[in-house]
């Protein structure tokens, strides 16, 4: 029995398509994924559902007292009075108030009976909290399950991830996948987005694939399917192999590009974030520091970078000590640093795309010089006079790598570059910072994810509490099994 | 029932400008309209009035004014940097222009003279202009608050010099100084009060600001650092720079105004109220009016500089003062709400 259905909707954005004449169904009980690459539409999508932006044609049909009628919402607050409940990449919550008076706050309920409520659906779901902890006291994963409580409290008829679970270490999305099944198995409806194939996979009874806008195909659990197909469908080209690249064995130059000695850096709050002994980044090799999210990784980056200042320590790039040199001076010694957030640091939002290359280029700039960058990483729209601000978050991200084409850089340091990207994309991106450190570039890469490190590093440390826990090279024997231990024991 | 929503729109930029425009000129014939109604003067006389000092050339005496600082404004505005000190770099400008012309031998000397006292008044409003520049760029400190304050500074300094040691030996007690020397004066176009030259400088600053704030790598950075100051510091540009960058350019422009407006009108130094006599303040409108762009600045300088003007010549007439201030409110209302439209679009679905 359908719940809600989605007819022929279409959504420009200028002279961009977001969504191009889309129909689309969920059933009750059912967890349908819908799939796609950056800024294929899944996000204008999931608005348009849940009341942010008008379509331009085609409407919505929701059951309402047993009937399909056409529905309309012109803001979050009347999609939610319908029973519908979104979770965003960002958590949506008051870091000043408590968890528990923030799910108060969303429900309109007193604090007494939001916290009957909020222990009845911990209870069912299996989800374990502190619901009197500080929202602003947690840690970015905390928060997201925060939101999956306060979503499921509302008892919603229709639950909508975008990209909810994407930045979430694998336990705990293990976590929220069950949490979704249990829901679905009491009746509910969930529309689950992601660009990532195997997460599509672990968890939807179906599977929408958009490409640019246009649904391709709905793959059902009932059809027999193989990994490429969805590839195929999503990317449209030939299926990119995900063939691991080949690790090469360090080269044993001279050169140690980028050194940090007993460097300690504090986060916003003033506690030690990091605290490091000695970390060394070879010309021509790409370092990665690995570790469970929230132990230092971003005060490090920052700390190495310039945006944050070092209380104890050193920062040495190519021989000169640049510990006092501000960020802007750091980067134009050559030591260029891409945060993992592109909206707030990558990117100026309000220049255009071509502006923020012009910012990244020294020289002399070329339209040659964009239209090459921007098929390079595969930025779409591919219009340069674009506002960077209309760009989805993987083509932001994209953007704030093309830094790392045009500001000839002798050290890179790069923060969780392929979160936000879809396979083709993330591919694109590994083998850009692989083909730097062949040009001779240091590479440090700082990620949350084994895989990617495995992929592409020489060397890997494990970061806990700040501190670097365990070196090993990329051809240690048994290096995963090493590398969760070590992020499991200290962490 | 039906729903009512505000919206945020990004009209393109030609179809922006044309709002803004029809805004101002039906703001003009309401205005028109409603002081015939209310007062019961002959609309056609009023609107002989309107439309004379629209097409008279004794405008461009103000235009000289406003299109330099609205530009060197636009410039800290791009950046978020809210210098509101444009009347006191004026003041500043002048007394060093003032200074050159009266106090060195340059002052004698044709072309040079006036060159060299537009450059040390450009110099005057920038520096001016760039202690509240190192102050925010360096310790933080709001510049708006700063840039506010030294305008009453710039005045009294002004002032003290034209009540005390630069009062002229031949102004009978008047708080001036003497007229400056023949050679610096610049000359005014016959039958008005403005240099053609002045003119020639004030319009060749569109073109130089436009090319800077969006075909150089400096000026983007300038226009993204008010929004997202760590993306431009990690492209290698810095962001203390920019600020006093921004703080220099425009105290400079409104610097080389005040200096004209010595050469070109007044021809001695009076007490600083007269010399800004409120211009740096319009100024600030004259930059916004035209949406900071730099293109559009001529338009607007010349919309606010006839504006300017009628006030002047309607207090003569048999239309007042005050008739002439609701005339000027009533136009700039249309005017925020021709922004607004540009901006904002409501939506309305039953
Ligand atoms: N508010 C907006 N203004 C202009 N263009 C937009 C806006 N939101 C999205 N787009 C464009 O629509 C397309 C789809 O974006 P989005 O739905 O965010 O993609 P996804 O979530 O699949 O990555 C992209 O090309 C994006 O640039
Ligand atoms: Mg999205």
């Amino acid at each position: 029995m359908a719940l809600i259905s989605l007819v022929g909707i279409t959504k420009r954005f200028g002279s961009v398509v977001a969504l191009d004449n889309v129909s689309l169904g969920v059933e009750s009980g059912e967890i349908l994924g819908v799939l796609g690459e950056n800024g294929s539409g899944k996000s204008t999508l999931t608005k348009i559902i849940y009341g942010v932006y008008v379509p331009d044609s085609g409407y919505i049909e929701l059951r309402t007292d047993g009937l399909m009628r056409r529905a309309f919402f012109s803001s979050p607050k009347e999609a939610l009075l319908s029973g519908i409940v979104m979770i965003s990449q960002r958590p949506q919550l008051v870091e000043e108030l408590s968890v528990l008076d923030n799910i108060a706050l969303f429900l309109g309920y007193s604090r007494g009976r939001t916290r009957k409520i909020v222990e009845s659906t911990m209870s069912r779901f299996n989800i374990k909290l502190n619901a009197d902890a500080l929202v602003g006291s947690l840690s970015y994963t905390e928060k997201q399950l925060v939101e999956l409580v306060k979503a499921l409290s509302f008892k919603p008829r229709l639950l909508i991830l975008d990209e909810a679970t994407t930045y979430l270490p694998r336990d705990v999305k293990a976590r929220f996948y069950e949490a979704l099944r249990t829901f679905a198995s009491i009746g509910g409806s969930v529309i689950f987005i992601t660009h990532k194939i195997p997460e599509a996979l672990e968890v939807c009874d179906r599977i929408a694939v958009l490409r640019r806008g246009r649904l391709v195909r709905i793959f059902s659990r009932k059809d027999v399917f193989s990994i490429d197909d969805l590839r195929k469908a999503m990317f449209e080209e030939v299926s990119p192999s995900v063939a691991t690249e080949r690790v090469e064995e360090a080269k044993a130059e001279d050169g140690k590009v980028l050194r940090a000695e007993g460097l300690v850096v504090l986060d916003d709050y003033g506690k030690r974030a990091v605290s490091i002994d000695e970390l060394v980044v070879e010309r021509g090799s790409v370092h990665a520091v690995v570790g469970v999210a929230g132990n230092g990784q971003k005060e490090l980056c920052e700390g190495l970078s310039g945006l944050r200042k070092a209380v104890e320590g050193r920062v040495v790039l190519d021989g000169e000590d640049v510990t006092r040199s501000k960020a802007s001076e750091r980067a134009s010694k050559g030591l260029v640093y891409i945060p993992e957030d592109p909206f707030r640091t990558g990117v100026v939002l309000d220049l255009t795309i071509m502006e923020n290359i012009r910012l990244f280029a020294t020289g002399r700039l070329s339209s040659d010089t964009v239209k090459k960058v921007i098929s390079e990483l595969r930025i779409s729209p591919p219009e340069p006079r674009i506002k960077s601000y209309m760009l989805s978050g993987g083509n932001l991200q994209k953007l704030s790598l093309s830094r790392a084409l045009l500001l000839n850089p002798k050290c890179m340091i790069v923060h969780n570059p392929t979160r936000m990207l879809d396979e083709a994309s993330s591919r694109q991106v590994k083998l850009l910072l692989r083909d730097s450190a062949r040009k001779g570039v240091g590479v440090l890469l700082v990620s949350e994810d084994i895989d990617e490190v495995i992929d592409v590093a020489d060397k890997i440390s494990v970061i806990a509490n700040g501190r670097i826990v365990k070196t090993l090279p990329a051809m240690y024997p048994r290096l995963r099994e090493e590398i969760e231990e070590a992020m499991s024991t200290y962490a | 029932m039906p729903k009512i929503a505000v919206v945020r729109r990004d009209l393109p930029p030609t179809l922006s400008a044309v709002v803004r425009l029809g805004a101002a000129l039906a703001g003009i014939g309401i205005a028109i309209l409603s002081i015939s109604v209310i007062l019961g003067v002959d609309a056609w006389t009023v609107t002989e009035r309107v439309v004379g000092t629209f097409l008279r050339p004794d405008m461009i005496r103000y235009l000289i004014v406003f299109l330099p600082v609205g530009l060197g404004l636009a410039v800290a505005y791009h950046a978020r940097l809210w210098n509101l000190g444009a009347e006191g770099q004026i003041v500043m400008g002048a007394v060093a222009a003032a200074y050159v012309a009266l106090f060195t031998p340059l002052g004698e000397i044709r072309v040079v003279g006036p060159l060299a006292a537009l450059l040390a008044a450009s110099l005057a409003g920038a520096l001016w202009a760039l202690l509240p520049g190192i102050l925010r760029a360096y310790l933080n400190v709001n510049e708006a608050i700063t840039t506010l304050m030294m305008n009453y500074v710039a005045y009294s300094l002004c002032n003290y010099l034209v009540y005390g040691p630069w009062r002229g030996r031949r102004v009978y007690g008047y708080p001036e100084t003497d007229l400056i020397p023949d050679a610096s004066k610049l000359q005014w176009v016959h039958g008005y009060s403005f240099s053609p030259w002045s003119l020639v400088i004030a319009i060749a600053f569109v073109p130089v600001i436009y090319l800077f704030l969006y075909k150089t790598r400096i000026g983007t950075a300038l226009r993204g650092y008010g929004s997202s100051p760590a993306a431009v510091e990690l492209s290698g540009i810095s962001g203390t720079r920019l600020i006093i960058l921004a703080f220099f350019v425009s105290g400079a422009l409104a610097g080389l105004v005040g200096g004209n407006e010595i050469l070109m009108y007044h021809r001695k130094l009076v007490p600083g109220e007269k010399i800004g006599a409120g211009m740096g303040f319009v100024s600030i409108m004259v930059a916004w009016l035209a949406d900071l762009n730099p293109a559009l600045m001529p338009l607007s300088a010349y919309y606010v500089s006839a504006l300017h003007y009628l006030r002047m010549v309607m207090q003569v007439g048999e239309l007042t003062e005050p008739v002439a201030r609701f005339f000027i409110g009533l136009v700039f209302m249309l005017l925020l709400v021709s922004i607004f439209v540009s901006k904002y679009k409501v939506v309305i679905r039953k």
